[in-house]
């Protein structure tokens, strides 16, 4: 028997507009479609609720979750409450747009512990060129509003590397984030997702040497601040840490809810199909959703373990990772100052956490 | 059969001028093929040589054919190759043979390989029948061609035959020409027996099998044969004909084409050229042979997976059944590590056989610089063959380098003859002379081989927008002030990527690939140097920085999965690259020096 599964995610699809580099599965509109989507997720939570121990962590994503009706996410959250272990860390995604301060009352009411606001950034132009709906004022709007609503762990999404930004731009977003004070940072290089509309509009990307020294100012000034760069993209002041996505990189189980989400137990791991309507359709029916199931154990776990693990800045105790690949890799690592072995624990230096990716080439198949 | 009826004849071409299409034809209206059993390019066997749309090797097929006199001919055509490097097999099919077809495409005209091979023709006393083929394409002018055909080989336009291998107009005239015009063999039937060995291949299942040309006496079945030059004695397993499949009868005679199924294991056991005879009633005088294909180019082929080095070695081999011009030793690389110097005809014949290799025997392989061979005099007066830059002995120690030299052809319009002399100057050539040719410019160069066997041709073909031909033939070394050009990557000199140059443009090419390297060598954990060096001294240097970012963004929903993926793909990715030293190196990089376009 596996055991029980402490961590949940739930996917809530539905977005007012796709943004120009979203790939996610997402749902544009389908305002009718929500209340049975709703009861669907509600089924399959039901029927997987045999895996779940005490939940530690729940994640709701999307989309834009706090496009749901307050109403119907407190009915999810009323199911999911009575299954939460003492202290659990409960994350909702929003984008500024879509929150008030009555919603935000009503989310805290319902459980919810932690915001994470999809700012991405403070230009206008920028903002533009990633089709986002909010201006940088709602931004600044909704970060208070969730303070005054008395949320304690609030966290922004940003990105760099988006084409047009510029230096002073990257600048300004910085200080723009920090100035609003939040307790959690994610700050990711904005990828080219095959599928997307930016992708598909040609515009290149900034020139590499231009994202490097953006990635390397914003840890710079993010730890300045009082941030802990404790995980590749994402930076926290202390105790803010999302243990949800601790999870993830600690190659815990978890559960994974709704439209093409996807979840690891006990080495076996499945990625519900993206279609709404068969999703929906199977559910009614009392039938689990369509499924892709993949096989995670052996040298493939072992190669995850090390491949989420370089993500932290905490060292790796290697018991728990298992050997690496090509062992002898490791003293040319260390010659080149990219890691760091004490003992029985690896850790990547600052320097070799730039290039985490080239470091597990080297030390891992992947094959 | 009586030597009266027989008639021996090849078809010489350019490349794409229907060579193959007219061999089609003419099997085709013979009957010789079944309709339903017909394909294009019958006689092409090798699939590389059908996707090429080239011949590489010789075949005779025998052509039963009923005259307008009435009488039943057997038409024994022999197929030659088109491209300059296999040159060498043309002039074995034409001994083999007493006349040719000239097949000139109508709406191109002559082309320098073409022309080449008929002067090979007239060398060897053939008789030629000149046709102009593709008249049913529009831009065809055949008058114009036949005129010139005519003038270049003697006789008249109207001897020129009009003819379209594709809707098959004009074949039956060929088939009369080839009766009426192509002398009958004249060998002595009773005298003892000698035949020709034009061409061998080996056979999975039946060893080698020799294509013979009987000219004295006859080869009967069963009959013990000895080869003329080697001693060697065998009982050849079966004697007969290609229809074109192989047709076992109970004999050759007089003037007859055929094959012999030997028995025998190694290609290297029957040599090409040599006359058998029988061994009970030997000849007292074998024929006259042929010239050894010499390997005229070099390059180190080196498994990218080195455990694949048995396997190459296992690939070679038997490649080398089948094809004696290959000539190959285990070479060692600092760089690449264990593989084998291989020498080739040609280009043409190199990349055939890198992509037979890579294809038939699924090897990944890196390919080294092309070079020729150099007679190294070094100080002490003695004389070394040198096949590889890495064998250069110390500048201190040369007292002098010869290089081979080809005497190139070039056949161009008018209007890109300063082209083509710019190309020929660029690399090194010597003007011989130059003259007209119906619309076109026959320009003859003096032209290191070692310059031609870069991208020589690609580039005549660029420069000609296709429309340049080139035919070259050794004309011997010469003496030139030759350098070795190293480059450094971290510091360090990787040999595989080391080659022989002239001085005078020694620094504008290490400037030139030094560029192209940083180009294709992608970021590494740290930063690599790359400079070229011309004797032990630095002349350029570029750098690939070192990667300052490389991390996958996000981790999205707990899409594990995905991520992995993007790291398998990754590593999927470095394994078409060569560690040398701590730095990988794409294949590209290696290839890169093949492409130097011009030196300025």
């Amino acid at each position: 028997m596996t055991e029980p599964v402490r961590h949940l995610y739930v996917h809530l699809p539905f977005c007012a507009s796709r943004c120009g580099y979203c790939a996610f599965v997402v749902e544009v509109g389908g305002l009718g479609s929500r209340d049975d989507y709703l009861e669907a997720l509600t089924a399959e939570l039901e029927m997987e609720a045999h895996r779940l121990g005490a939940i530690e962590t729940v994640f709701l994503g999307g989309g834009t979750p706090t496009l749901m009706r307050p109403r119907r996410l407190r009915e999810l959250l009323d199911r999911v409450r009575p299954l939460l272990a003492p202290g659990a860390e409960v994350t909702v995604e929003a984008n500024p747009e879509t929150v008030d301060g009555a919603q935000l009352v009503e989310l805290l009411e319902a459980g919810v512990t932690r915001l994470s606001l999809g700012v991405q950034s403070f230009q206008p132009s920028l903002l533009a060129t990633l089709d986002r709906a909010a201006t940088p004022a709602m931004a600044r709007d909704a970060a208070t509003c969730a303070r005054e609503a008395g949320f304690r762990s609030l966290s922004i999404d940003l990105l760099f590397g988006v084409p047009g930004q510029t230096a002073d731009d990257l600048a300004s977003d910085m200080e723009a984030a920090i100035d609003i004070g939040p307790d959690h940072v994610s700050w990711y290089e904005l990828e080219m997702k095959p599928g997307s509309a930016l992708a598909a509009s040609g515009v290149p990307l900034p020139d590499e040497d231009l994202t490097a020294t953006a990635y390397r100012d914003i840890v710079e000034r993010l730890e300045a601040a009082g941030y802990r760069w404790y995980e590749t993209a994402n930076y926290a002041r202390p105790g803010h840490e999302c243990r949800h996505n601790l999870a993830y990189w600690g190659a815990a189980d978890y559960l994974g809810v709704g439209i093409g989400a996807v979840s690891t137990v006990g080495g076996r791991r499945w990625r519900n199909a993206p279609r709404l309507e068969d999703y929906v359709g199977r559910l009614s029916r009392g039938e689990a959703p369509r499924r892709t199931v993949e096989v995670i154990e052996g040298a493939v776990a072992r190669r995850e373990r090390w491949m989420l693990g370089l993500r932290l800045d905490a060292p790796r105790d290697l018991g728990w990772a298992g050997p690496p690949d090509n062992p002898a890799a490791l003293d040319r690592l260390a010659g080149l100052g990219h890691v760091e072995s004490d003992g029985g624990e690896l850790r990547l230096t600052r320097e070799g956490r730039f290039v985490q990716n080239a470091v597990l080439g080297e030390l891992m198949e992947f094959a | 059969m009586e030597q009266g009826l027989i008639r021996n004849f090849c078809i010489i071409a350019h490349i794409d001028h229907g060579k193959s299409t007219l061999a089609d034809r003419i099997l085709q209206t013979t009957e010789t093929i079944a309709e339903r059993e017909m394909r294009d390019q019958v006689l092409d066997s090798m699939d590389l040589e059908r996707e090429r749309g080239i011949t590489i090797k010789a075949q005779a097929v025998r052509v039963p054919y009923r005259a307008a006199d009435g009488r039943t001919y057997q038409l024994n055509l022999i197929d030659t190759p088109g491209h300059v490097d296999f040159s060498y097999e043309v002039s074995r099919s034409l001994a083999a043979c007493e006349g040719a077809l000239l097949v000139v495409d109508a709406s191109q005209g002559i082309e320098a390989q073409t022309l080449a091979n008929a002067y090979l023709a007239i060398e060897g006393d053939l008789e030629l029948v000149p046709l102009v083929n593709k008249i049913d394409l529009p831009a065809a002018e055949p008058e114009e061609h036949a005129r010139a055909v005519a003038e270049l080989i003697g006789g008249t336009a109207d001897e020129v035959l009009r003819v379209s291998a594709k809707t098959g107009e004009g074949i039956d005239e060929v088939l009369e020409a080839i009766v009426e015009r192509v002398p009958p063999p004249r060998g002595d039937g009773q005298a003892p027996a000698r035949a020709l060995i034009f061409d061998s291949v080996y056979d999975q299942y039946r060893g080698v099998v020799a294509f013979i040309r009987v000219v004295d006496g006859s080869l009967p079945r069963g009959a013990k044969l000895r080869a003329m030059q080697t001693g060697l004695v065998f009982a050849a397993e079966e004697i007969g004909y290609l229809a074109p499949e192989m047709t076992p009868t109970e004999g050759l005679g007089a003037g007859e084409t055929g094959y012999l199924v030997t028995g025998l294991k190694n290609l290297g056991d029957l040599r090409v050229g040599d006359t058998l005879t029988l061994d009970a009633e030997p000849a007292s005088e074998a024929l006259p042979g042929y010239q050894e294909a010499k390997p005229m180019v070099f390059c180190g082929l080196f498994p990218v997976d080195s455990d694949d080095y048995p396997g190459l070695r296992d690939a070679l081999e038997r490649l080398s059944l089948n094809d004696a011009s290959l000539v190959w030793e285990p070479e060692t690389s600092q760089a690449l590590g264990f593989g084998f110097r291989c020498g080739f005809l040609g280009l043409l014949h190199m990349d055939i056989v890198r992509e037979r290799l890579e294809r038939e025997y699924d090897l990944d392989l890196l390919t080294t610089t092309p070079n020729v061979e150099y007679q190294v005099h070094d100080v002490r007066g003695e004389v070394q063959q040198v096949r590889s830059p890495v064998d250069l002995p110390d500048p201190n120690d040369i007292e002098s380098i010869e290089e081979p030299y080809v005497r190139a052809t070039i056949i161009v319009p008018h209007d890109l003859v300063g082209a083509v002399m710019g190309l020929c100057q660029d690399r090194r050539g010597t003007f011989v002379t130059m003259e007209a040719i119906e619309q076109r410019q026959q320009i003859v160069y003096d032209l290191p081989l070692a310059e031609v066997v870069l991208d020589f041709y690609d580039q005549l073909k660029s420069r000609t927008r296709g429309y340049g031909s080139l035919d070259y033939e050794p004309i011997g070394d010469r003496s030139s002030p030759l350098v070795k050009l190293d480059i450094l990557l971290a510091g360090d000199p990787v040999d595989a990527l080391s080659q022989i140059v002239h001085r005078d443009v020694a620094y504008v090419r290490g400037k030139n690939l030094v560029e192209r390297l940083q180009k294709t060598i992608p970021r590494q954990m740290f930063e690599v140097p790359i400079q070229a060096a011309i004797g032990g001294r630095i002349v350029a240097r570029e750098t690939v920085k070192a990667k300052r970012k490389d991390v996958l963004a996000k981790c999205y929903g707990g899409d594990i999965s995905r991520k992995r993926k993007l790291l398998e793909r990754q590593k999927e990715g470095k394994k078409r690259m060569k560690q040398v030293g701590a730095v990988e190196v794409p294949q590209e990089a290696f290839l890169s020096v093949l492409e130097i376009g011009s030196d300025d």
